[in-house]
């Protein structure tokens, strides 16, 4: 668990070991809650990825066909004021 | 002289035992946020049914006319009650009598809770916190000897920890710091929940420093460990919640095995068609849905109570009920792993078959299961032992059983979608596929010499991609009955609820044959 992310941040985590198939979104880019912001592919599956509330992407920390592993950090989100 | 002063001298004493370990020490308690735990029990039991037993079992000093000078009672209150107007034995450790452990603990007075629920076949709710009346080393000192864990006497409270859980309903709430004793109490139930707040483990914080491990409470036994590694089922944010879902788990199961779960009025129309089911399954095989909207559909509005989220995601379980009659239910989770069968998702579904087939619980499958997971972490935990085991568990049961395929069945873990060796109902949709391996990667090793052969083997694969797939349609697996039935999606819910009816009578009340594990 991120000890010193701010309250504002929110970080998503991979739910599962994948490798990362398409990067939907951008740095910078706001999203709406529920957004797909990149798939995910595991045995031949695409697994979506979408944020859990609205806000901006602060960071993607991960590449296409990068591989995850479960609890690792894919994207660093701002959420939206209010 | 009637009896009355001896009546007063016991509601003196009960009213001594109501102080628990003390005011100071129960404000401690009510300052962590926790309940203490008689406020716990009077929540838990249905308003006014506690009926408490050894209240006034504890440790009292006298003076030197052999009066009462003080009293702290057993750092465990237990009785019966009822929940939803059915009797149950609850049992609950004081955290604010010397934490809960053994130094405090008449040794009887948890036991007699575990004798009652299985002599007089009563569902059993635990409330453990602390060591759950497990030793501490302060004992030592206390008593002046070391425990031999299991001696002579003491081993009868780990016999009913597991036994009771072949007779009765076993559920357990971990409520604060849970240990030891305390935590094998737990993991040894039906169903565990736990606050968001607490933390179980076999050894706390300072014990496991010694190892070099500097962990908190929480990073080591708080409850994303705890309900991802499937130690626990289920985690709330506050101690209501708990007491709901240890009440609401009991609804659909029966006092114990010697009866048949209980059919409650159902509202909902068993023939109810959702629309949505038609689109529910994306026509591209890549494509993954959300399998909780179709259980939530397809069941009674409102029943599915999901248990072990975040443990074995590849399967979905929980108890729900069709036509009012309760039902377990597994579902294929496309989005882990695209619903493969992982080691812990066998474990999963052997912890549900076994419970359906304790209690008499009907099983109802939603099929998505592209096989056993494969890859070096799959081997690496022993998926294949696992799933034979499920393997087991789910041909070993004989509970009525139905299966509805919605995507894909493919390999040995495809194959054991129902128990072999006895009729069970089978449906498919029309989105259903199946073979003994997937396309992807089968026609690479069923094809090779060919490929290898072609001007462009890339370009023959997709080919034969073409032909296979055109060969496997559902319909030709029916034309030559493969398969029994391919359904419209929209009809599924009558015909479960069909299920559930044909279902009822033949529910056979007693012991299985087999001791459920915890």
């Amino acid at each position: 668990m991120p000890a010193s992310l701010p309250p504002d941040h929110l970080k998503i985590f991979s739910d599962l070991n994948a490798s990362v198939w398409r990067v939907l979104v951008a740095e910078g880019q706001f999203v709406a809650a529920g957004e797909t912001l990149l798939l995910l592919e595991s045995m031949k599956m695409e697994i979506p990825v979408t944020a859990p509330e609205a806000g901006t992407i602060g960071a993607i920390l991960v590449a296409e066909e990068a591989v995850v592993n479960e609890g690792d950090p894919l994207v660093v989100m701002l959420k939206s004021a209010g | 002289m009637n009896w009355q002063p001896e009546l007063d001298e016991l509601r003196r004493r009960e009213a001594l035992a109501q102080a628990l370990g003390g005011a100071e020490k129960v404000a401690r308690q009510h300052q962590a946020g926790r309940l203490d735990v008689r406020a716990r029990i009077l929540h838990l039991l249905d308003r006014g049914s506690f009926h408490e037993i050894g209240a006034i079992a504890g440790k009292a000093r006298y003076d030197d006319n052999n009066d009462l000078l003080s009293f702290i009672p057993s750092n465990c209150v237990m009785g019966r009650g009822s929940v939803d107007g059915r009797p149950v034995v609850v049992v609950g450790d004081d955290f604010t009598v010397r934490g809960g452990s053994a130094d405090a603990t008449i040794r009887e007075k948890p036991l007699l809770a575990e004798r009652m629920a299985s002599e007089f076949r009563l569902p059993i709710l635990r409330i453990i916190e602390g060591s759950g009346g497990g030793g501490s080393v302060k004992t030592i000192e206390t008593t002046g000897r070391a425990n031999l864990p299991g001696g002579v006497g003491s081993a009868l409270g780990f016999y009913y920890a597991t036994a009771n859980m072949a007779l009765v309903p076993v559920v357990a709430l971990g409520l604060g710091s849970v240990a030891g004793l305390g935590a094998a109490k737990l993991a040894a139930s039906h169903y565990s929940v736990m606050t968001k707040s607490s933390a179980m483990f076999v050894a706390g914080p300072p014990v496991v420093a010694r190892l070099g491990q500097t962990l908190g409470k929480q990073e080591l036994g708080g409850w994303q460990i705890q309900t991802r590694s499937g130690a626990v089922d289920d985690a709330v944010e506050t101690e209501e919640e708990a007491f709901a879902r240890a009440r609401r788990f009991l609804s659909y199961l029966p006092s114990s095995v010697f009866e048949v779960p209980l059919v409650m009025a159902c509202a909902d129309d068993p023939a109810r068609r959702d629309e949505a089911l038609m689109e529910a399954i994306p026509r591209d095989p890549r494509k993954v849905y959300k399998m909780r909207p179709i259980i939530e559909t397809l069941v009674d509005h409102g029943s599915f109570f999901e248990t072990g989220m975040f443990f074995g995601r590849p399967i979905i379980t929980g108890l729900a009920r069709l036509h009012g009659r309760p039902v377990a239910v597994m579902a294929g989770d496309p989005y882990h792993y695209g619903g493969s069968w992982t080691a812990e998702a066998c474990q999963k579904i052997v912890r549900l078959v076994d419970l359906a087939e304790v209690f008499h619980l009907p099983v109802v499958h939603l099929v998505d299961c592209p096989g056993f997971m494969i890859g070096l972490e799959a081997e690496k935990t022993a998926t294949i032992r696992h799933g034979v085991r499920a393997m087991a568990a789910i041909n070993q049961c004989s509970v009525p059983w139905c299966s509805v395929i919605l995507r894909n069945a493919f390999g040995v873990a495809g194959a054991i979608h129902q128990p072999a060796g006895r009729l069970s109902l089978r449906y498919a949709w029309p989105s259903a596929r199946w073979g003994s391996l997937p396309l992807e990667g089968g026609i690479e090793a069923a094809y090779r010499a060919e490929l290898d052969a072609a001007p462009d083997p890339e370009a023959r694969r997709g080919e034969i991609e073409t032909r296979l797939n055109k060969l496997r349609s559902p319909f030709r697996t029916a034309e030559s009955f493969w398969v029994e039935e391919i359904i419209d999606p929209r009809d599924t819910r009558r015909l479960l609820c069909e299920f559930a009816d044909l279902a009822g009578p033949l529910l056979t009340p007693g012991p299985t044959h087999f001791a459920i594990r915890p």
